[in-house]
């Protein structure tokens, strides 16, 4: 005997009513008089959920709710197979510890190695165009946003550009449809020029001037424009672009219907994990460098050395603005080992200390008169 | 009056919430229609008044394709907001103008979704007037509040230019500038009013009529106890942050800190032993403002609640205090961020439960006379691309 409440369809008014069930048949009676008899598949159950009170709807749309869920579940166990399985998952804690355990480590696994995986693979698939597609405008947008003109020599230009295309460019084999271009752009915020090298998917590189001011030779240029060209050669900004678009999807499906407070936490979290995309995009593009250094007979030290210069130059001159303290000597010195502090991990690019490890490695490598060094890399 | 009673669990809901995550995880994402259903039943269906429950009837099934078509809108907008600023300016124009049918669609598709003791709600609301509220005003408003900064920027050099100032510009700039300040207020208020009258007086429940009559000057008082409160609460975390940073780091630490501010090795090195600062002004400044918007939200409802009827006969009250809800609001907020999200069914349950507890229901009258109307079958279409842009009424009830 299952009691409940019974409603004429689409009625808001209820009335005590009691099902009974023997074998494949029921009998509903109505406390206002009104009974029914039937075969058990004639009514409609719906899915158990919780302890939500349940509905099981009779062939003339009306309707018996009960709370009785177990009893339900039990008289009418032939009809509900499907749900069955979900229930079991949700009842049995046993369950839901594995699907616990199963939800972290493929949630786990599929932002360590899943994303930017099947990110490399996608964009590795599209045509060389895409590439030209999406930098079309970019770099009209940074001349007008960023950049001012050069104002590094002709004469100068001519010598990198030269040395660049009949040196460095005939080392990248992997795609030929690629068409390197160097750019040279002064780019400065505020008073202070920035040294940097950009690389655009179409191949265009982008060397500002500070950058080329502070090469001291051109096997530190070519080291720069070898990890540039890593960056094109990997796609990395069409993986970005992909990886970028799974996680949202990714975190949109699993958060779903949030409030903005859990969106915060979800904001930081996915910061996090499209840093260490980042970076392990930027350790990529230092390898493919390396490799290559190591083929055109450059020693990958010119590497550390001038990314040791930029980092110094750039602190040298923030701190020249304020007075001379101790603290500000110290950061003139090397590059110091800077703590496995929290800042690592929003940070997208690799530490300077482990790429200029990595560098001496692969200087020492060179220095044996290897072509090809094995080294780990870690993060 | 009677308070409506939530019944559901936050262990109940962590297992079918966890089972959910799962089976979305491993159907690559197409279950979600189908975990989106039993979510809103387990809300819905706990939430009772005198033993008579809400019901959710969506059947993944029909979400399905609004749901697929919105995916790809989504992915579409993901690609082009990352490679193209010209594209992802159209599309958020696109979507500015899109927003007003997305939540008449939303509110017509949920409402005809959801019952009340076997008898289905409804809306009425019109398109147009979906537009008025939901785009003419807001735009109005916020060329109203850019007219102010604009107009100052435009004028003033013009008029110090200008060897002899006449007399009466002294007079009638400030005096333009704050009418246009409070026309702002004034539009903010009239925006929240109309929304709130869009939805409420929209909806129905079987034959019954909701109805509600609001004045746009009790939501200005809200907003300007509101702005008073802000004030207060940032004036007094600023002076505390202040006396802090004075005391401990000096103004010679924030100035070395911010010449030092374009390189990430010298950040981290100044930065570092100020962690524990600049997390507690994030955490003060997350906390003021929730405790500023509990207090919105709750005055608000408090005042749309007690001024609402279905039918004339049946009435509604919020009571709601804004301290509960703050409280629920960040101690949810700590908890979810401390397990990593696995809180998240918890910190829904208690949300839940506080706001359904604090309705309260006049049930004198009863409900035996409501009958469900025919409607027309609502695609979830709409529903479903404004879920995936998280497309909102704004209301917070």
């Amino acid at each position: 005997m299952i009691e409940g409440k019974w409603y004429a369809e689409g009625s808001a008014a209820s009335h005590a009513a009691r099902l009974s069930v023997h074998g494949n048949e029921y009998k509903l009676e109505v406390e206002n008089g009104t009974s029914y008899e039937g075969a058990l598949r004639e009514l409609h159950v719906g899915n158990r959920l919780g302890n939500v009170e349940r509905k099981i709807i009779l062939a003339d749309g009306s309707l018996f709710a009960t709370r009785n869920n177990d009893a339900v579940d039990i008289a009418f166990k032939n009809q509900l197979k499907t749900n069955r399985l979900i229930h079991t998952l949700e009842s049995k804690y046993r369950w839901v510890f594995i699907a616990l355990i199963v939800t972290v480590l493929t949630a786990f696994a599929f932002f360590k190695w899943g994303v930017p995986w099947t990110s490399k693979k996608i964009a590795h698939a599209l045509p060389e165009k895409t590439n030209q597609v999406i930098a079309a405008n970019t770099l009209d947008f940074l001349d007008d946003y960023m950049f001012k003109k050069t104002t590094v020599s002709t004469d100068k230009m001519e010598k990198i550009r030269k040395h660049f295309h009949a040196k460095i460019v005939p080392l990248s084999t992997e795609n030929k449809e690629i068409v390197y271009k160097l750019h040279f752009r002064s780019w400065s915020d505020g008073n202070l020029s920035i040294p940097n090298a950009l690389a655009l998917p179409s191949g265009d590189i982008i060397l500002t001037d500070k950058f080329v001011e502070l090469c001291e030779s051109q096997d530190e240029m070519d080291s720069v424009l070898l990890h540039e060209m890593g960056h094109v050669v990997h796609r990395h900004t069409l993986e970005m672009v992909i990886e970028g678009t799974f996680v949202s999807v990714a975190v949109m499906l699993i958060v779903g219907d949030s409030n903005g407070l859990v969106d915060m936490g979800v904001g930081l979290g996915s910061l996090l994990v499209s840093s260490s995309y980042s970076r392990g995009h930027e350790s990529e593009a230092d390898m493919y460098a390396f490799k290559h250094m190591l083929t055109a007979h450059i020693d990958p030290v010119s590497f550390s050395h001038i990314m040791n210069r930029m980092t110094k130059y750039m602190a040298g001159q923030t701190s020249s603005k304020k007075k001379e303290s101790k603290e500000n000597k110290e950061q003139h010195k090397e590059v110091k080992e800077s703590k496995g502090s929290l800042l690592d991990y929003l940070s997208s690019h690799p530490n300077t200390k482990k790429r200029v490890d990595i560098a001496k490695q692969f200087s020492e490598c060179y220095k044996k008169g290897l072509r090809t060094c094995d080294i780990k890399m870690s993060e | 009056m009677k308070a409506l009673n939530f019944e559901g669990r936050g262990s109940e809901y962590f297992k079918i919430w966890i089972v959910n995550v799962l089976l979305v995880i491993i159907t690559v994402g197409l279950y979600y229609p189908w975990a989106k259903v039993r979510n809103h039943r387990y809300f819905y269906g706990n939430t009772t008044l005198e033993g008579r429950n809400f019901e959710y009837h969506a059947t993944g099934k029909q979400l399905f394709l609004g749901f697929l078509v919105a995916m790809i809108l989504f992915i579409v907008y993901m690609v082009i907001q990352k490679i193209s600023p010209e594209g992802s300016l159209l599309i958020l124009l696109i979507l500015f103008i899109a927003i007003p049918w997305l939540i008449w669609r939303s509110l017509k598709f949920s409402m005809r979704m959801t019952s009340f003791s076997n008898v289905r709600f409804g809306f009425n609301g019109t398109l147009k007037a979906s537009y008025i509220n939901f785009f003419l005003l807001p735009m109005l408003f916020f060329l109203a509040i850019y007219a102010v900064p604009i107009g100052a920027a435009v004028l003033v050099p013009k008029l110090s230019a200008e060897t002899d100032i006449p007399s009466w510009a002294s007079i009638v700039i400030p005096i333009a500038a704050l009418f246009i300040t409070m026309m702002a207020f004034y539009m903010y208020a009239l925006i929240k009013k109309r929304n709130a009258s869009y939805v409420v007086n929209g909806s129905r429940y079987g034959q019954g009529i909701f109805e509600t009559k609001l004045e746009t000057k009790k939501f200005m008082g809200i907003l300007f106890k509101t702005i008073l409160l802000s004030s207060v609460i940032f004036g007094i975390l600023f002076l505390l942050i202040g006396a802090v940073v004075y005391g401990t780091v000096g103004v010679e630490g924030i100035m070395e800190i911010k010449n030092s501010m374009e390189d990430p090795e010298a950040v981290r090195k100044n930065i570092g032993p100020l962690m524990p600062l600049i997390i507690s002004v994030y955490g003060g400044m997350i906390l003021g403002g929730m405790f500023i918007l509990s207090y919105a939200i709750t005055r608000q409802r408090t005042y749309i609640y007690e001024n609402t009827t279905l039918d004339e006969k049946i009435t509604f009250a919020s009571t709601l205090k804004a301290k509960s809800l703050a409280w629920v609001m960040i101690t949810n907020f700590i908890l979810v961020i401390l397990t990593l999200g696995l809180a998240f069914p918890w910190a829904k349950v208690r949300l839940a439960r506080l706001m359904v507890e604090n309705t309260l229901v006049d049930t004198e009258s009863g409900f035996y006379d409501y009958v469900t109307q025919k409607q027309n079958e609502e695609s979830s279409l709409g529903e479903q691309i404004g879920d995936a842009f998280d497309v909102d009424v704004g209301l917070g009830f």
